[in-house]
């Protein structure tokens, strides 16, 4: 019986795509042989424990926000979409844990759990179609991650459909918890290149009294990168620091300054009106304006400002780097930038180090080469600010290039071998990641 | 496992003190003695060799060789793990990183420390002190465990309920491979490139490899901290509170609960202010800002008086703060007042389950005709019952082993973990099966492979047993003397 009979066997007619209906999971051109919805963890089994016995390829697919990171696959394959698992299988709030399936949107989870007091502290962009497996596979996150961590920090258990199609489990759902390897850790941020999230068991936190977001503008960037190590060096206990160049500032209509930081609180009331207070007096030193309440639906889009700076931008790159060198990684990649005639959007989630960036090419000849050259000058920028960088958007001839992601050096090495251990016929989403997993 | 020949030995001590020095080599019987357990002395295994290294190079050169000869090796902090996972479970090397214990490196502006996996875990807190810094994870046996240990178990402590445990506080590692191999995983930033393979190490048990040097985040010392004792007559009520605290949407540093028998020997002993009469204390920790503490407190007061709080105060001073606290960590030592010997649990449940499963521990080891203690992190959900028994009396080590299984079996069964911060070492791989199938084992089992492909990092450990020469029982536990001073204690 050929695959797709086979699969249509396994979850149902209708949840088998093919054709036309293939056109909304193309991936950086490639059309998948087809689209498969299963709508239980043992179908998810059955499909991958197929594909593997076929020799075709499995690319998991959430809400797809995630599509364009990574290395363009050789041959599209099967993809597996999770949407169909969409349960919130268990809140209880007292234990101040949740498990609910991957293919929950973010923004569902958290409307489901704000119903009852608590939330998810990740706040990953594009919450409305983001998955939670696809946010954990690509460890997505956003602004206030400067206090409430990222998903190592929030993942307590894990349901994985592996590349054989066992259905595996690590960690549990209890908040402490050492028993056995920490598979949840493994998971984050693979790609789904060693299993298939299928459910996720995660620490929630009660919903603050209050939460204030407050604008600082300031005439220059290394000013405003002085006052976010003054405002590391405080007692103030911000849930977000994050630093916007002017155009990433323009994105979010912020009044024009050549650099905005936009610092979150939340808690007691008291507590946050003593914070906005006392941010004034560890901001002005270093010639931050009066904070300034923004509103609070800016929230999220705080973390794509920079990707949402220009209509048509010609590659965005993430780099990590470390806190006290971000605002000079932003200036001198905004230079580097501007002396091939390019013009670049930054904002950076400044306490953590964690800065994003976008390039827009001038006029109508997008020539691969200039900005290839530009993201290697970030990338090389990111090395001197004791980090790395990967290319997480740009067109085919960009990608090819440039290496996506940075080199993993040694550590490169045994990433592979885990690779060969766990997915050793290369089934799930082959040729994407770091090293050429 | 290539078992050494006795002509085999001197050659091997030969090349060994090569590679580290002559004074960095053990190998005589008595000194072998002094390493062959950890701080669970029911287990005992005997190494061919302790060896000291004091760099990554020296560490890398005695796996080569350990490779070389099909040896297998452990490595070794302080010895205060609570599993056997650091005995030398099938002989060979024991790699102690005790001369490796330098600061090497304090970056403040951006909250970050390089430190030796042989540091004293309360040193490095001690070094950054005077900066207004600390190091977060802060395991009971701080003032002895090291940080290398701490990466081995992915060790907790009480403030872990705000805090997280040890992997939420490593950025990164360098690490020697099984196979001698130097390599960093993870670095200095914040994100990981690649897998996250500083998060999969922290917790590995020493089955992965050696941490030779480890990046830590350190924070900021809070600006204030509020201590409250709140005192109930039945532990049932104890336990809702714990539940009743989170409901109002406050997280505390810490909110530990010590029972009636802890309560009197800790009275008896030290005289730290708690009533000897209740069923039950709770000590809840608040710290951050100054503002607004009195208002969370008083929220804090609100919840344990409706659980039915028979008393609540906060601590006037930090005398009192420090003297409450001294209670709570004292209490180890103090059993020795009450009983010869004890043994300590470590299992996690959902916070919601407090109630039946403490009825149930007790249940338990009164069926064996034991007595039980408990001292414990409850906002956690993490369980310390200490088995109070006499080693001298036949079979009773017997039972308490076999209340501990039946109490770990409680804690799988009501969607818990049989370990929350003691690992499993050998003491726990035979019940890995209650919490993980046969296919989650074989997942971590080729996981492993990948790490340690020949099996000599450290085996026998995790994974349910196979062949060892690991010797148990009959041998009482020994307290440490600076747990007898009730400065430290065993979780």
């Amino acid at each position: 019986m050929p695959l797709l009979d086979k699969l249509r066997a396994i979850v149902g007619p209708a949840h088998v795509l093919a054709g036309i209906e293939l056109s909304p999971y193309v991936i950086e051109g490639r059309t998948p042989e087809a689209a498969v919805r299963p709508g239980s963890v043992d179908e998810v089994a059955a499909v991958i424990a197929q594909a593997a016995e076929a020799g075709v390829p499995v690319v998991p697919w959430g809400g797809g926000s995630a599509v364009g990171v990574g290395v363009p696959p050789a041959r599209a394959g099967l993809v597996l979409l999770l949407t169909r698992l969409s349960a919130l299988v268990e809140h209880e709030p007292g234990d101040l844990t949740a498990t609910a399936q991957a293919g929950v949107t973010v923004a569902a989870l958290q409307a489901a759990l704000r119903a009852r007091g608590q939330w998810l502290s990740l706040d990953p962009p594009d919450a409305a179609r983001a998955t939670l497996g696809g946010v954990l596979a690509a460890n997505a996150s956003g602004p206030r991650r400067h206090l409430y961590g990222t998903a190592r920090d929030l993942l307590i258990g894990v349901t994985v459909v592996t590349a054989d199609g066992a259905v595996v489990h690590g960690g549990g759902k209890v908040v402490k918890n050492v028993a056995g390897y920490d598979l949840p850790k493994l998971f984050i941020g693979s790609y789904g290149t060693l299993g298939v999230i299928v459910e996720a068991t995660v620490k929630l936190r009660p919903v603050p009294d209050e939460e204030r977001l407050v604008a600082v503008r300031f005439e220059r960037l290394e000013d405003a990168g002085a006052a976010v190590r003054a405002l590391l060096a405080s007692d103030l206990i911000p849930n977000a620091v994050d630093l916007m160049d002017a155009p990433a500032g323009a994105a979010l209509g912020l009044p024009p300054a050549p650099a905005t930081l936009a610092v979150g609180f939340d808690g007691l009331g008291e507590q946050v009106d003593w914070q906005v207070a006392a941010l004034a007096s560890v901001v002005a030193p270093c010639g931050g304006a009066k904070p300034a309440p923004l509103p609070p639906a800016l929230w999220e889009r705080l973390a794509a400002a920079a990707r949402d700076a220009f209509d048509a931008p010609a590659a965005m790159m993430t780099l990590s780097v470390l806190p006290g060198v971000v605002a000079d990684t932003m200036e001198q990649g905004a230079e580097a930038a501007r002396q091939r005639g390019l013009a670049s959007a930054w904002c950076a989630h400044a306490g953590v180090g964690h800065v994003t960036a976008t390039l827009r090419a001038e006029g109508e000849r997008q020539d691969a080469a200039p900005i290839a050259a530009v993201l290697e000058d970030w990338r090389a920028a990111a090395h001197a600010g004791g980090g790395h960088a990967s290319v997480t958007w740009a067109p085919l001839p960009v990608k090819s290039a440039l290496p996506v992601w940075d080199d993993a050096g040694a550590a490169g090495r045994l990433m592979q071998r885990i690779k060969a251990q766990l997915d050793p016929n290369n089934v799930l989403n082959p040729g994407r990641f770091v090293g050429g997993i | 496992m290539a078992t050494l020949t006795a002509g085999r030995k001197p050659v091997l001590r030969r090349e060994l003190e090569a590679l580290v020095g002559a004074d960095g080599v053990l190998s005589e019987p008595d000194e072998l003695l002094v390493y062959e357990s950890d701080g669970l002395t029911l287990f005992r295994a005997l190494a061919d060799f302790i060896v000291f290294p004091t760099s990554v190079e020296q560490v890398s050169a005695v796996v080569r060789l350990a490779n070389r000869e099909a040896i297998p090796f452990v490595a070794r902090g302080a010895g205060t793990g609570l599993a056997g996972g650091c005995l030398p479970a099938e002989g060979g090397l024991v790699i102690s990183l005790m001369r490796m214990n330098r600061v090497l490196e304090v970056d403040y502006d951006n909250q970050i420390a390089v430190v030796e996996p042989g540091l004293v875990n309360l040193h490095l807190s001690q070094a950054v002190g005077p900066r207004g810094f600390y190091y977060a994870p802060d395991p009971s046996s701080q003032q002895a465990c090291t940080i290398g240990g701490n990466i081995a178990t992915n060790s907790g402590g009480p403030h872990t309920l705000k805090y997280g445990v040890t992997v939420n506080h490593v950025l990164g590692l360098e690490v020697v491979l099984p196979d001698g191999e130097i390599v960093w995983l993870g670095g200095r930033t914040r994100d990981a490139l690649g897998y996250d393979l500083a998060g999969v190490f922290v917790g590995s048990e020493g089955t992965f490899g050696i941490a030779t040097k480890i990046v830590v985040r350190i924070l900021r010392k809070p600006q204030a901290v509020k201590t409250v004792l709140a005192v109930f007559d039945r532990i049932e009520q104890a336990s809702a509170a714990v539940s009743a605290i989170i409901a109002r949407g406050l997280v505390p540093a810490a909110v530990e609960m010590i029972d009636q028998l802890t309560i009197q020997a800790v009275e008896d002993a030290f005289g730290c202010g708690y009533p000897r009469d209740a069923a039950a204390a709770l000590l809840i920790e608040l710290d951050g800002l100054a503002v607004a503490m009195e208002t969370q407190a008083e929220r804090i007061v609100a919840a344990c008086r409706d659980a039915g709080a028979r008393e609540v105060r906060t601590a006037a001073s930090e005398a009192e703060r420090q003297l409450l606290w001294k209670g709570r960590k004292s209490a180890f030592g103090a059993y020795g007042r009450v009983s010869p010997a004890y043994m300590v649990m470590d299992g996690v449940i959902p916070r919601t389950k407090l109630p039946y499963v403490l009825g149930r521990v007790n249940e338990i080891v009164a069926a064996h005709g034991l007595r039980v203690g408990n001292v414990f992190h409850a906002g956690d959900g993490n369980l310390h019952p200490n088995i109070l028994y006499d080693p001298r009396k036949p079979g009773e080590e017997a039972r308490v082993v076999d209340a501990g299984a039946q109490i770990m079996k409680v804690c799988a069964e009501v969607g818990g973990s049989i370990s929350g911060e003691h690992g499993i070492g050998l003491e726990k791989a035979d019940f890995m099966p209650f919490i993980f199938t046969a296919a989650d084992l074989a997942f971590m089992q080729r996981l492993k492979d990948a790490f340690n492909p020949r099996g000599l990092c450290n085996p026998g450990k995790v994974f349910p047993t196979r062949k060892s020469c690991v010797e148990t029982g009959p041998v009482a536990y020994r307290p440490h003397a600076i747990e007898t001073q009730g400065l430290a204690q065993r979780f």
